[in-house]
């Protein structure tokens, strides 16, 4: 009979529990030096759970969730793919058109389409394109970019909140609790607008009574050509029809008992059979391998070795006795225990990557079904894990991976953001929202 | 055929201090592509050529691929902009200067010489030195082909 692997003595002669934590803690740890390959050191604390024997290579390949995996690859290929025709840019200028150059017109704009794209899309491939274009625009209105990119970066934590598919939390939460695109959208889209309505105000309040542009300058931003950004319009074509069966798919996937990754999958495939069509099969050959090279490796590999590693500290009952110790602070009340998830995802978030925290979050989550009545109870507090660690992310410039690319971009462009200067308006709007999404908590649901 | 055959060695040439409105200049009035920048000893340090300082007056977010092609931008002055502020900078030719431009030795093949060119570098020249990295003059892609097609056959074999 095999032995349960939590009464295993692992190598070393420590009890397995000791070493679930201990490579749990340091891997996290590390990672917040920020001084390695975050996949490569995940992949290594996984690999140590198995070779110091708290998991088999059996049980650490079973705690992969390959549905967060394959919706993440699927969703990374479609963009891939649909981001060569220039249709993000030409968004991006319209929307700018659209207001006439008028500075916070333009802030405005940008900040509702990445809010808009972080929905559907990852968040760091959302500013990604739209970042550069902010500042092309900023550089034409010859205007500072900064309220522009902070606007961008709260907007695109903002938007990942809102549905299944933005952010990776929620695809994570998802998948593991059982909860469709459509009960995302139920329950998490509703706050979004009021929360990004209230934050916006806010920002005027802060930055924009004081943007102002010449009638030079906003004439120079009519100038542009958005219709010029449009490289292929067959393949916009193709990108436009396979995006919106993925998006169908994805609201009607749970009715049909199909997972969002099989959607996601299925989407990327066929974008990449139909994005060379007409080509011949070294041509198509090469283009699969521009796609492949585009995705981002390090995002997947790391959730990888991220589920294998908290699989080992729950086999070892580790996550059970945090769930434990949360449920006695809050004396197993229910409205406090979503209070406390709510916030300190939050916190929590702000200043770590709110991947880890969430996928050690799940399982705690799950193991309070017993006290609450059910899976089905469980609900609120998955919403306030999905709202408190998406939303959490905008507290800091390091609480989100698109926070610091869009810095990167802004000290590239010689305006270096400050992590305080960013801090002192960022944390307090992150706070702002969380108080928002708790009282719509609250009145929704407790 | 050796490369110090075929490189051009009358090499007009800047100092590590010059100001960079005057390599500018040289750059324009001369009709050059590009200036080696040599110190007091004759040794080769770096070079100018038209397109790393088209690279310094383009936004960053170009030249980092972030936005690799414009089509839907207006000239909005910006090139101007930066150009001016380059010249005006005070800044010196060592600050701009590309530190590793392609080299080659004076006693290389042809065959050697156009490897160098076509697999290092992104311009088209190569700079041909001793083994002290004294500069002994500059071959360009047309030298190549002009030497190619002014060479008997009886030359070429022996390349």
């Amino acid at each position: 009979m095999a032995v349960p692997a939590h009464s295993a003595t692992a190598i070393f002669g420590l009890p397995s529990v000791w070493l679930a934590v201990t490579i749990l803690l340091a891997v996290y740890a590390v990672i917040m030096v920020e001084k390695f390959n975050r996949a490569v050191l995940s992949l290594l604390g996984a690999c140590i759970m198995v070779l110091s024997g708290v998991l088999t290579q059996e049980q650490a390949i079973h705690g992969i969730d390959f549905n967060t995996i394959g919706l993440l690859t699927g969703m990374m290929v479609i963009v891939a793919i649909s981001q060569k025709t220039g249709m993000f840019q030409y968004v991006a200028i319209r929307s700018a058109k659209a207001v006439k150059g008028e500075p916070w017109g333009v802030l405005t704009m940008l900040s509702v389409v990445t809010a808009i794209f972080s929905a559907f899309l990852d968040n760091v491939t959302t500013v990604l394109l739209i970042a550069p274009v902010t500042l092309l625009i900023t550089d034409a209105l010859n205007i500072k970019p900064y309220p522009f990119l902070f606007s961008e970066i709260l907007a695109s934590n903002m938007g990942g909140t809102a549905t299944l598919i933005g952010d990776p939390p929620n695809i994570m939460i998802g998948s593991q609790a059982g909860l469709s695109f459509y009960d995302f959208l139920v329950n998490l889209a509703p706050i979004i607008p009021v929360i990004f309505v209230v934050t916006m105000g806010c920002i005027w309040l802060i930055f924009g009574r004081q943007l102002h542009a010449t009638d030079e300058a906003r004439e120079l931003i009519m100038e542009f050509n958005e219709h010029e950004a449009l490289k292929d319009i067959p393949l916009l074509k193709k990108s436009l029809l396979v995006l919106g069966l993925v998006l169908i798919g994805f609201t009607c996937a749970h009715g049909l008992g199909l997972e969002p990754a099989t959607i996601a999958m299925f989407g990327a495939a066929l974008l990449l059979l139909l994005q060379s069509w007409e080509h011949d099969l070294e041509s198509k050959n090469h283009d699969f391998e521009g796609v492949m090279a585009e995705v981002e490796w390090t995002t997947i590999l790391f959730f990888v070795g991220l589920f294998i590693i908290v699989t080992g500290a729950e086999h070892t009952g580790v996550i059970k006795l945090l769930a434990a110790e949360l449920l006695e602070l809050t004396a197993g009340d229910f409205d406090n225990t979503v209070a406390a998830v709510l916030w300190t995802s939050a916190l929590a978030s702000a200043l770590i990557d709110n991947i880890p925290f969430v996928a050690t979050m799940i399982p705690m989550i799950e193991d309070m079904a017993p006290t609450f009545g059910g899976e089905e109870a469980l609900r609120p507090l998955w919403w306030a894990l999905a709202l408190g660690a998406c939303l959490g992310g905008n507290g800091s410039l390091i609480g989100a991976s698109a926070n610091l690319i869009v810095a990167g971009f802004s000290q590239r462009a010689g305006h270096p953001i400050a992590f305080l200067t960013f801090m002192k308006h960022a944390f307090l709007l992150m706070v702002l929202s969380i108080v928002i999404s708790h009282l719509y908590i609250a009145i929704r649901y407790l | 055929m050796f490369a110090s055959k075929i490189m051009t060695t009358e090499v007009i040439t800047c100092r590590p201090d010059q100001p960079v409105r005057e390599v500018v200049d040289l750059l324009v009035a001369k009709h050059l592509r590009v200036i080696p920048v040599v110190d007091d000893n004759g040794k080769l340090v770096g070079s100018i050529n038209t397109l790393s300082i088209l690279n310094r007056i383009v936004p960053e977010y170009i030249v980092t691929g972030d936005l690799k092609s414009v089509p839907f931008a207006p000239d909005i002055g910006l090139l101007r902009k930066h150009f001016k502020a380059l010249e005006d900078g005070g800044k010196q030719a060592c600050d701009i200067m590309e530190r590793n431009p392609t080299k080659v030795h004076e006693h290389e093949s042809l065959l050697s010489v156009t490897a160098a060119l076509i697999t290092y570098d992104r311009f088209e020249y190569v700079l041909v030195v001793d083994h002290d990295d004294t500069l002994l003059g500059v071959i360009s892609s047309g030298d190549i082909l002009r030497a190619l097609y002014a060479a008997s056959p009886s030359d070429i074999e022996r390349v």
